[in-house]
């Protein structure tokens, strides 16, 4: 569905780093973590096209979500620009989203704003651990300490938790029945090693460059592999949401 | 009353706004936002005889006003499309356009065989730029867009639309070239042959390098060329190119189409056919015009 949503705040909470809140009380009524929302952020015809952020925070009480997004370009930038009080154009809940699995033995495992879309997983989630991997600047800790077990972090210049990759901190993967991760694509991709190893099973977050974010002209191909063949599915209809084992990282 | 219906080359239209080719899937994606039967026509993704895959990701990058998109005609195939799609669109009371890719002359002749009088037209699509066979290269000479008009209309139970392709010198001549093969109608324009470069990476934005631009970025050329080619033939002329509102529509309208194919702006806005179509009925009334007829080609010079 599309919406004029209320911006409820729009704040920095470290270097590019932002978080929206969003009034939108039908949007959250149909919205899991793990799906999208795609954003037009102004009226005119340059930035074109829509944003696709991911939820991070639903509040089913007060009908908001709340989304957290790097400036990397004119798109958000302008996003980080926008004032409490004002309407953005939304079109959401898109996208499959996660599906959760309350008994089982989850982690989360999440790389720069990677980590945004699982905020929600571990509110969620009663027995869940955090793996945070980030390059410097670290945002949202104190949020995955009070709703996990155990918060596990990496920076890489050192200036917080173990200095390196979030994937060298993962010391057990094998005690975990279910693996949820969102982050850059060589970090996705060597979590999906760790887990094929250790047969764990694992849902990763993709992502790639949309059009429509609804299905219509097949621009966000992401290869998955089925059997023998392989596919292009579409990661904001079939995704962004996929079992690890099947993505193709190869190509 | 304001009598919207057109008649595209023996297609009869309700109203003159249809849904550019592989911006709208097989219609499915947008009849959860309105009521499909409310549409001029759908024109579907471009098929082929058998399912593609399409190009390797990045296949969209985005550009002042517009995208360059490098999708490959990713398809389930002409087959797929009669028994899967097909029986969706036709739960709706508008035109159904298949757009219609190959390698071959031969290709092209089998789909339109194969489709018969399912469909309610049939549009040739000799300028898609992201296949490397066949694909444009029918479409940048006029001896080719002649040749491979008349085999396929040979063939053809439906009225043909040729859709030309931008990435010419003369527009005019192609469009000739159509008309006296046997085109019913022509659309244009597709996309613009385009490129995008990351100066971090130093990589092109698309996988395939090259793409085709499309949106508002391109709606001046669309505009000019339909213009040209509105006085080169007397056969109708479906104007696309960058539409986003009914302003748009209208100016595509006085330089002479006869109706209006929405693109790009559906991933902007998906109500944008709607709301454009409505547009376009109120320009008519408040300035007290009958219909599309009396304003086509109304430009003063
Ligand atoms: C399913 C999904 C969920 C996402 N969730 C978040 C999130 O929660 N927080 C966040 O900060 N970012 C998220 N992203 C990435 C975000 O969409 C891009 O950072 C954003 O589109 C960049 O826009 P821009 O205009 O600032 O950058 P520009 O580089 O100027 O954008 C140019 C074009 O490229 C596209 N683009 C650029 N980078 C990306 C990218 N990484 N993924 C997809 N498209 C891109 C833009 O949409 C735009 O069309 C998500 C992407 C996807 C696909
Ligand atoms: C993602 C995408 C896919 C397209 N696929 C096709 C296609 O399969 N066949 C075709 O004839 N044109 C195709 N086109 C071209 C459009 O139908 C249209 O001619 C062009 O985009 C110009 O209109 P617009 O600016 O309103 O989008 C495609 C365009 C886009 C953006
Ligand atoms: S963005 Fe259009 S199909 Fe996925």
């Amino acid at each position: 569905m599309q919406r004029m949503c209320k911006i409820i705040e729009n704040r920095e909470l470290c270097r590019d780093v932002y978080e929206m809140r969003l009034e939108c009380p039908e949007i959250v009524q149909e919205s899991k973590p793990g799906q999208f929302l795609h954003i037009k952020i102004n009226k005119s015809a340059d930035p074109l096209l829509r944003r696709p952020i991911s939820i991070s925070r639903i509040y089913r009480d007060t009908g908001c979500i709340s989304i957290v997004y790097q400036c990397v370009g004119k798109g958000t930038e302008e996003m980080a620009a926008l004032k409490q009080g004002e309407y953005i154009d939304v079109i959401g809940p898109l996208g499959n989203g996660f599906t959760l699995f309350q008994r089982k033995k989850s982690a989360v495992i999440g790389g720069g704003i990677g980590i945004a879309p699982l905020l929600e997983i571990v509110a969620e989630l009663t027995d869940c651990d955090a793996y945070l991997g980030f390059r410097d600047n670290t945002f949202k800790l104190d949020e995955f300490a009070s709703a996990c077990k155990e918060l596990h972090i990496a920076t890489e210049d050192g200036s917080l938790g173990s200095r390196g990759n979030v994937t060298d901190i993962i010391k057990d993967i094998k005690k975990y029945e279910i693996v949820y991760a969102c982050g850059p694509k060589a970090m996705l991709k060597r979590i999906k090693e760790l887990c094929a190893e250790k047969n764990v099973k694992c849902f990763i977050s993709i992502e790639e460059r949309m059009g429509c974010g609804i299905g219509a002209c097949l621009v966000c191909a992401c290869k998955i592999k089925e059997g023998d063949a392989w596919h292009y599915k579409k990661v904001c209809t079939d995704g962004p949401v996929f079992e690890a084992s099947e993505v193709d990282f190869d190509d | 009353m304001i009598n919207m219906s057109v008649d595209i080359g023996g297609i009869n239209l309700k109203n003159p706004v249809l849904t550019a080719s592989g911006t709208f899937g097989f219609g499915r994606e947008y009849s959860g936002y309105y009521d499909l039967s409310k549409l001029g026509g759908i024109v579907v993704k471009g098929l082929t005889l058998e399912p593609r895959e399409g190009n390797k990701p990045p296949r969209i990058a985005e550009t002042p006003a517009g995208i360059l998109n490098s999708v490959g005609l990713q398809n389930p195939g002409v087959e797929y499309f009669i028994k899967k799609e097909l029986p969706f669109l036709r739960e709706f009371d508008t035109a159904v356009i298949a757009n219609i890719a190959g390698s071959t002359v031969e290709e092209y002749c089998i789909m339109a065989e194969k489709l018969g009088s399912l469909v309610d037209g049939i549009e040739l699509n000799i300028s898609c730029p992201n296949v490397k066979e066949g694909g444009a290269a029918f479409g940048v000479s006029a001896e080719s867009v002649y040749n491979i008009t008349r085999k396929v209309k040979e063939q053809c139970k439906v009225p043909l639309i040729v859709k030309l392709t931008p990435n010419v010198t003369d527009i005019k001549e192609i469009a000739v070239a159509a008309l006296e093969g046997g085109a019913d109608a022509l659309s244009l324009i597709n996309t613009l042959l385009g490129m995008a470069i990351d100066i971090n990476s130093r990589k092109p934005i698309l996988a395939n390098a090259v793409g085709g631009l499309s949106g508002p970025a391109i709606k001046p050329v669309a505009v000019r060329m339909v213009w040209q080619v509105a006085q080169a033939v007397n056969i109708p002329i479906i104007g696309m190119g960058g539409i986003a509102c009914w302003q748009d529509a209208i100016e595509f309208i006085l330089a002479g189409a006869d109706a209006v194919s929405v693109g790009t702006a559906n991933f902007v806005n998906p109500y944008a056919p709607m709301e454009i179509l409505e547009g376009i009925e109120n320009y008519l009334i408040n300035n007290q015009f009958g219909s599309i007829n009396e304003i086509k080609g109304n430009i003063r010079l």
